[in-house]
């Protein structure tokens, strides 16, 4: 890696005062980098994608890593937050299953222990040409996304073009299904906006993955009190258990009227798209009605419309029709 | 050990009262005995080293660091193929504490693969050793490569050719040798056959994942001598190239194995990393360590060839494999390797043979646990299972009849009755629910013999202690733990008596850990020592206790004959100051050749996934005498898990185009966790009488990969030829079937 500054901060002002690049114009891959439980930030230092001039340590500020109440049945989430305290919290785990769901999905429990929130929803892609020392992709300021010809098993089929990397998250699309805010601190000063407008495709901004601009930090995530929280349900498919990224990954909550239909209904897909990828017309086939297989199949069929798979991840279409239908089936169990 | 039975004068309160016969240990030369006779020998014993290495106090390589010490790093290659066009190390030599640049390809020189080492550095930190390589100046002129087979057979392919063999081992034995038999016999069987299969398998190039990097410390100061610590396979195969590059005598090197962190046959002789460490620390004049990390030895350490096996086979009504015509090319980047022959173990009336290798550019294969047997092994129990279903034979039958050994049959047997046979699927895709089992099979064969090359010295000290010396590395298969049990078993000791002192070549000499001959070539040369040790000691004995040496009998830590009794402690301070020495060596008829195993995989597909979850494995392994059941069965485990991952998840994934690899990492090729290990059934063929040690680790991971194969189509119906067999394989094999109907 680049040798950087390393710089403990006090506070989050103290933070945003550290991050400010010295040169606004440099690359966004050479701007300074915030640091939670660094298990994505070392990777990509070690291999050069990411080469700050200083790193800034937040675990140094007080009162970001707590789990509270927000007065009206749902959290508030620090951004220093680690997995394994949401995986574990006795109320998250009752009252939003699937959020429990997705941070137990996520790496190995060591990783758990040192990962948070906030670097979860910040990681970079895990696209292999991305990780690739020496090869510089569009994604890296290159003029080229080597996985659109090349080996893309694990790649996009929604939200591509110029850029095919899927987003890593496992807590994303679980908490833009629950209706999740972020809050956001920088110069400009403070402001929340709901998690599903925080990530962006490469067909918006193909160097970043989300709205974070240059010096600004996750504090704080909101997942608001719903009446899909309760039946909700996070559907990984890993193709090592043990430890693995999405190969896809399904993230439902619905809310059933006493006659079992679906009154409302949020599906977001995981490990497919450029960004966590909600599928409004599978949400509307669900409207009013039972989640009988018949229906389920065909919620299944309208979340993977549009899909456009490359030469090698045409497979991700049947996988993910499953998932969709399991996840929607667990919930009517 | 042996028995003899002899008459002995009965003595009753000190009064002789005739004659009796007392069984006492054989001294007509050292042999094993009965294998269900011994006390500690085919016993479950702790590994000795056990506690050392759970709480990390053992020394590994990469954790020797003399005073002084400087870190050497590669410039690597990020071309399959190029010529260097020019080289300045300046700006790196410019940085404080940079103490050497060397390079290890010339300005003019071809690089081949990805990852070759271009350049050597030096520097006093890891990170400015680091940015040294960063700060090397260079040019390159890009040339045309080839990363896959399909590139590298195309007309006008970049020639790949491929060098003297050297240094890594080169994989492939049991071969057949290429281009055997006749095709015109065998087109001519082929077609009076009931059933022909042909079909093409492929194995991706896989690799060793040693815990610990290729790795070596030269302790060197200038003058004339040195100690190098290296993480290799041969203690002794290390000290010829260290000494060379570092200008010392042979005889003034010292090469330490305390510990190492697996090998898998990637790390004979000092490997690249550890002739530039070496080179590194002559031109500094100071200690140097070289360890590779994790994506440089997935680039540069070795690997164990892919494959392309195409056959077509056949087999008449009743289960005779008639005849086949096969053509295997092995995958060796620019090496060597090759693949064991086919038909593989199986007799078949009429074989026609044909085997090239196709080169490529990345980096040599070298040996790899079984080099050459899992990828032929694979082929054809994949074939034999195809064969079996089209003529409508039980596959384990089908195996049997075309298998000529009897130990295949009882392991058959005795693995289909573990795994529950007579329950598996009887229709491949059969049964309710997306959820479908199977289960499949598959046989396996190795040497894993023993040859003169051990010598061994126990050392019995006037304090009582026993120690047992040889320069031999401990693989991580439990050397220190069956040397230990083979002394203290002779001389009716406990293994805490014993210290065990290996891996310096200042000790005994032994042969390099390849080929699974480790325990078949140390065991007999340890059963010689201590077998000398043992009759030294009775002549000694004898005299205080009045009997004759050969009616003294170790036991329970006591020494007795002629009704009376020594504590061992008390013996052994009628020794002279110094103790008493005795050497060993290896000695015919306490080893032997030829392993058998078999295994079984009972599977789970989740048709609407793809997911396969091995449920259950089981493997069955002869070996003659086992030295220690726990530690065999550990090594069976293993066997059953490499073969598994082999079968499900592993393999180097190539870009054909940039000519690089794309997962040269642990999170991106995967090997299994925790999660992937299925109920495993390590079964010791006790069926096998022999009273020999041979070798059994490599066979362990040989028929594995097809029986998981074999088990994934009895379960779901798709036949997947091309390793790994990963979700995406299984699902576009069920929607083509669908297409197909």
């Amino acid at each position: 890696m680049k040798a950087f500054e390393w710089a403990n901060a006090s506070s989050v002002d103290d933070a945003v005062k550290l991050l400010k690049p010295a040169d606004p114009k440099a690359d966004p891959d050479e701007m300074p980098r915030p640091m939670g439980g660094g298990q994505d930030l070392l990777t990509s230092l070690k291999a050069y994608i990411v080469r700050p001039p200083r790193v800034v340590n937040l675990k140094t500020i007080q009162g970001l890593d707590r789990i509270e109440p927000d007065g009206k049945g749902g959290f508030k989430i620090g951004a220093l937050t680690t997995i394994v305290q949401i995986e574990e919290h006795a109320d998250i785990k009752a009252k939003f299953p699937g959020l429990a769901e997705a941070a137990h999905s996520i790496a190995t429990p060591q990783m758990r222990n040192l990962a948070t929130i906030g670097g979860n929803l910040c990681q970079r892609p895990r696209c292999w040409y991305f990780r690739l020392e020496n090869f510089n992709c569009r994604k890296k300021g290159g003029d080229t996304c080597f996985a659109a010809t090349g080996e893309n098993k694990y790649n996009a089929i929604f939200g591509g073009g110029q850029s095919n990397y899927v987003h890593p998250s496992d807590l994303a699309p679980m908490l833009i299904a629950l209706g999740a805010t972020i809050s956001i601190a920088g110069p400009d000063g403070k402001r929340t906006i709901p998690l599903e407008s925080f990530f962006v495709m490469p067909s918006k901004d193909v160097r970043r993955e989300n709205v974070l601009k240059d010096g600004e930090i996750v504090t704080e995530i909101g997942v608001p009190a719903s009446a899909l929280a309760a039946k909700s349900t996070y559907l990984k498919f890993k193709e090592r258990d043990s430890l693995d990224f999405a190969m896809s990954a399904v993230a439902a909550a619905v809310e059933l009227a006493p006659d079992k239909t679906v009154r409302q209904a949020r599906i977001v897909l995981g490990g497919v798209a450029t960004i966590p990828w909600r599928v409004p017309a599978a949400e509307t086939a669900l409207a009013g009605k039972a989640l009988s297989d018949a229906v389920l199949a065909q919620v299944a069929k309208a979340a993977l419309e549009g899909a456009t798979p490359m030469e090698h991840n045409g497979y991700k279409i049947p996988l993910t029709q499953t998932l969709v239908r399991r996840a929607l089936a667990k919930l009517n169990a | 050990m042996a028995k003899k039975t002899i008459k002995v004068p009965k003595i009753v309160d000190g009064v002789p009262m005739g004659e009796v016969e007392i069984e006492v240990d054989d001294t007509a030369g050292a042999t094993w005995g009965p294998n269900d006779k011994h006390r500690l020998l085919n016993s479950y014993l702790d590994r000795v080293d056990g506690p050392a290495k759970a709480t990390g106090t053992a020394v590994y390589t990469q954790d020797v660091r003399p005073a002084g010490m400087l870190f050497g790093r590669f410039l690597m290659s990020p071309y399959a193929h190029a010529r260097i066009k020019k080289f300045d190390p300046a700006p790196a030599m410019k940085i404080k504490g940079v103490k050497v640049v060397l390079p290890v390809v010339q300005v003019g020189g071809e690089v081949r693969f990805e990852g070759q080492p271009i350049a050597a550095v030096a520097a006093e930190t890891p990170e400015l050793a680091e940015d040294a390589v960063n700060a090397i100046s260079i040019d390159y002129d890009v040339l045309p490569h080839a990363v896959t087979a399909e590139d590298a057979t195309k007309p006008g392919a970049p020639v790949v050719a491929a060098p003297a063999r050297g240094g890594g081992g080169g994989g492939g034995r049991g071969g057949r040798g290429a281009n055997q038999g006749d095709p015109k016999t065998v087109a001519d069987a082929l077609a009076t056959c009931d059933a022909v299969v042909e079909a093409e398998y492929r194995t991706p190039i896989l690799h060793h994942c040693c815990l610990e990097t290729h790795s070596l410390v030269a302790d060197y100061h200038g003058g004339d001598t040195a100690t190098v610590y290296c993480s290799t396979q041969g203690t002794f195969s290390v000290v010829q190239d260290a000494a060379r590059e570092l200008g010392v005598q042979a005889s003034k090197l010292t090469s330490i194995v305390q510990n190492m962190g697996g090998g898998f046959g990637s790390k004979f002789g000092v490997g690249i990393a550890g002739m530039w460490a070496c080179k590194l620390a002559k031109a500094v004049g100071a200690p140097v360590k070289l360890a590779l990390s994790r994506r440089e030895e997935f680039l540069a350490a070795g690997n164990g060839p892919g494959s392309i096996q195409k056959f077509k086979a056949g087999a008449s009504k009743d289960g005779t494999l008639v005849a086949v015509d096969v053509t295997q090319h092995a995958l060796p980047g620019i090496g060597g390797g090759n693949l064991a022959g086919q038909p593989y173990q199986y007799t078949a009336k009429t074989v026609y043979r044909q085997s090239t290798p196709i080169n490529t550019n990345e980096d040599s294969s070298v040996a790899l646990r079984a080099p050459g047997h899992p990828q032929a092994n694979f082929a054809m129990e994949s074939l034999m299972d195809e064969l079996a279903y089209k003529i409508g034979m039980d596959p384990v039958e089908f195996r049997k009849k075309n298998a000529n050994n009897e130990a295949w049959h009882r392991q058959l047997d005795r693995g289909a009755q573990a795994i529950g046979w007579a329950n598996r699927n009887p229709t491949p895709g059969g049964g309710k629910g997306p959820l479908k089992r199977g289960m499949g099979c598959g046989i396996g064969a190795w040497g894993g013999g023993g040859s003169r090359s051990c010598v061994v010295d126990v050392t019995i000290g006037q304090d009582g202690s026993v120690s047992v010396a040889v320069g031999s590395q401990d693989l991580g298969t439990g050397t220190r733990t069956y040397v230990r049990a083979i002394v203290a078993e002779e001389l009716g000791l406990e293994m805490g008596d014993i210290t065990e002192k290996i891996g310096n070549s200042t000790y005994g000499n032994a042969n390099a850990s390849g080929g699974s001959t480790t325990a078949a070539s140390l065991a007999p040369a340890v059963k010689d020592a201590v077998y000398q040790a043992r009759l030294n000691m009775a002549a000694r004995v004898s005299q205080l206790i009045g009997a004759k040496p050969e009616e003294v009998i170790f036991d329970k830590r006591q020494i007795s004959g002629n009704g009376k009794s020594l504590p061992w402690k008390q013996a052994c301070a009628a020794l002279p100051t110094g103790g008493l020495q005795s050497r060993g060596e290896w000695k015919p008829g306490l080893s032997g050749n030829g392993a058998h195993g078999a295994s079984f995989a009972e599977v789970e597909v989740d048709i609407e996934t793809g997911k396969v979850r091995v449920t259950k494995m089981c493997h069955v392994q002869d070996c003659g005498l086992p030295l220690n059941r726990k530690a065999m069965e550990s090594q069976i485990n293993g066997g059953m898990i490499q073969s598994m991952a082999m079968a499900l998840s592993e393999g180097r994934v190539m870009d054909a185009e940039l000519g690089v690899m794309v997962n040269p990492g642990f999170g991106d090729y995967k090997i299994p966790g925790t999660l992937e290990i299925p109920e495993l059934i390590p079964i010791i063929d006790d069926g096998d009488t022999r009273t020999v040690v041979i070798g059994m680790a490599e066979p362990a991971n040989i028929p594995g990969v097809g029986a998981v194969a074999n088990a994934v189509y009895n379960a779901c119906g798709v036949r997947v030829r091309e390793l790994p067999i990963t979700p995406d394989k299984i699902l576009n094999g069920l929607m083509k079937m669908q297409q197909i109907g």
